[in-house]
Formats: structure tokens, C-alpha cells, sequence
């Protein structure tokens, strides 16, 4: 199967889910407000596929931020290593976890002083996911 | 047994008792570290030409006079950096409710001088508190540091114009002599730091 033809699989199936049940959510999401002077901060979450099928995230945006990039942070021999994550598949009834040391939203490049940002999870060009959460002091 | 029998009996047991604990206590080895590696003899730092946060000209005498935390990271970094950074002042700020004296200093020493000015690195580390110190300066001379110490930093990429540090997630305590001493391992825990650094604190 194609990305396409996947990617348009799943936008028809969330839209036949849209009057059920939410089909990802977004749970303990945790964003610190980034330190003053600084560029970047990180997002914290735990994400759970509701669906009967597997969710590929593509993006995600913000229109608080210039960039968001899904990394995930490793640890191996004492060294510490930052590798983005293209895509994340999240398959059908599974939760992924970002957190501390591990997978994280990188956000990157503040467009301005705001006290809540809007994140906004793609699959594809459809917008699967939209979590607004209050920065963390 | 008559009284006088059961006395001593009772007497001499107490001895024997008191005897057995005491020499459990002469003994027993003095508290250890439980996390952090000591180094068999502290090590002298290689001499480097740096700045501190406030643009001031350091070399290696920087670190004499204190006890330091010593972590190697940059400001860019928005999970590993933060969280290290955090888990030391949260560390230190037990150790001060504590009443632990002196307290270790905190010092972030940059691996991407390219994007961490004097003035970035002021911000960065007064944010986790005062006291701290930042130290960046040139390339060149931060390796003079690191290498000697088995810190290793490389750039990566992550995609797009924006790139990464690849870097060692150790910390090292430095000593009032300003010799590395010992080391914690990532990833850190304040709790670790709090049970074993007034050991090796106090084990100059």
C-alpha cells in the first residue's frame, strides 16, 4: 500500500469515527515554558489510539512556535543523542508515551508571548488531533 | 543458680554483647557512594582558555575553591539539557535544606559555543539558579577541556537548517584543588546526588 493510499485509509476512517469517540487523545500533556532568552522547549504527552487501526502521525504544528519536530532522545555508552522521528505510528488501542529522556515534541522558535499553545497532530494533510494546553512555569 | 550466679551471669553477657556491637562499629567501613564513581586519585584539568557567562577570560583556576557539579550540554537542547540542569539544582537546593556546608556549585560548559554566547549562557544558568556558572568560548579550547576528561560532543543532524549535539551525559564533580574526582552516570537522579555527594564531600 502505498503512503497515499494509507494515509487517505486512514483520514476515511477517522471521519466514520468522528461522531464515536475521539480516535487519538492526547493525556498528561506537559509543555515548560521556555527558559527566558531561550529557542526551544519540549512537549510532553502520552497519546492513545482509540481506533480499530493504526494512526501514522506525519507533523505537527503550532502556530505558536516557527517548528515543531518529534524527536526522541537517547541514552547509549554515557552518550546522550537527539534523533527526529519521521513519522509515528501509533497502532490500533496502543499509547506511546513522550517524556523526559525519551520521545519529546521539540518546539522550537516562540512567534510570541502566549500563556496556551495550540498543537496540531496530522495524519497526512487531515488534522487528527488538536491540544491546547497552558505552559507549564 | 543462687542470686549472686545469676548477677554475674547477667553482667557477663551484657559484656559480651556490649563487646560484639563495638567491634561491629570499629569495623564497619565508613559510608560509601552508591551511585557515583570515584576516581582512584583525583585528576589534574588540562589548562584551556575560555569565558564564563559573564564574558570574563577563565582558564583551569576556575574550578579551585569549589566543590562543582559539572555537566556538559547547550541551550539549544530542549529534553536532556533542561532535565540534567534541573535534577542539579533540585540536588543542591535539598543539600542547602539539608544544612550541607559547602554546597556544590553547578557549572554547564557548552559544546556548541558556535550558538551559546556569554550572554545565552547568563540566562541559562541563572534560570536554575544563583551561584551557577557558564562556560563557552572557542571550539578548540573547550576540546582542551573535554578531552582530557573522556567528554565527547559531536554535531548531528536532525533535519532541516537546525542541528543537534550528540554529547556525554556524565557529571563530574571537580574538588576545591579543581581536580575531576568523581563522576554520576546518566541517567541522574537528585536523590542519588543527595545521598553521595556530602560523602565525597567530606572524604577529602
Amino acid at each position: 500500500m502505498t503512503r497515499h493510499t494509507l494515509t487517505l485509509a486512514v483520514i476515511i476512517l477517522l471521519a466514520a469515527c468522528s461522531t464515536e469517540k475521539t480516535p487519538l487523545v492526547a493525556t498528561d500533556v506537559v509543555i515548560s515554558r521556555p527558559i527566558p532568552g531561550m529557542q526551544t522547549t519540549a512537549a510532553y504527552f502520552v497519546l492513545s489510539n482509540n481506533t480499530t487501526q493504526a494512526i501514522t502521525i506525519t507533523d505537527v504544528t503550532s502556530p505558536h512556535f516557527e517548528s515543531v519536530e518529534m524527536h526522541e532522545s537517547t541514552l547509549e555508552d554515557g552518550m546522550t543523542r537527539m534523533y527526529a522521528l519521521g513519522e509515528l505510528t501509533i497502532l490500533a488501542g496502543a499509547t506511546v508515551r513522550f517524556e523526559p529522556g525519551g520521545k519529546h515534541l521539540m518546539l522550537i522558535r516562540p512567534t510570541g508571548d502566549v500563556d496556551t499553545v495550540t498543537l496540531e497532530f496530522y495524519a497526512g494533510r487531515a488534522i487528527v488531533l488538536t491540544v491546547n494546553v497552558t505552559f507549564k512555569e | 543458680m543462687g542470686p549472686r550466679n545469676v548477677f554475674v551471669a547477667v553482667v557477663a553477657i551484657i559484656a559480651i554483647a556490649t563487646g560484639t556491637w563495638m567491634s561491629y562499629q570499629l569495623m564497619s567501613p565508613p559510608p560509601a557512594p552508591q551511585t557515583a564513581t570515584m576516581l582512584p586519585a583525583p585528576a589534574e584539568l588540562a589548562e584551556f582558555s575560555l569565558v564564563d557567562h559573564n564574558d570574563r577570560a577563565i582558564g583551569r583556576e576556575v574550578f579551585a575553591g569549589h566543590w562543582s557539579l559539572v555537566f556538559f550540554g547547550f541551550t539549544h537542547c530542549p529534553d536532556i539539557c533542561p532535565l540534567t540542569m534541573r535534577v542539579l539544582a533540585d540536588a543542591r537546593s535539598q543539600l542547602a535544606n539539608l544544612g550541607q556546608d559547602p554546597l556544590p556549585r553547578i557549572v554547564l560548559v557548552s559544546v556548541d559555543p558556535e550558538r551559546d554566547t556569554p550572554e545565552i549562557m547568563s540566562q541559562y544558568v541563572g534560570y536554575f539558579g544563583d551561584g551557577n556558572l557558564g562556560i563557552t568560548g572557542e571550539l578548540e579550547e573547550i576540546r582542551k577541556l573535554t578531552n582530557g576528561l573522556g567528554i565527547f560532543f559531536e554535531k548531528s543532524s536532525v533535519g532541516g537548517d537546525d542541528y543537534s549535539v550528540d554529547h556525554s551525559a556524565v557529571v563530574l564533580v571537580t574538588n576545591p584543588s579543581g581536580q575531576f574526582h568523581a563522576l554520576f552516570g546518566a541517567p541522574h537522579d537528585a536523590e542519588n546526588l543527595v545521598h553521595d555527594l556530602p560523602i565525597i564531600m567530606a572524604g577529602q
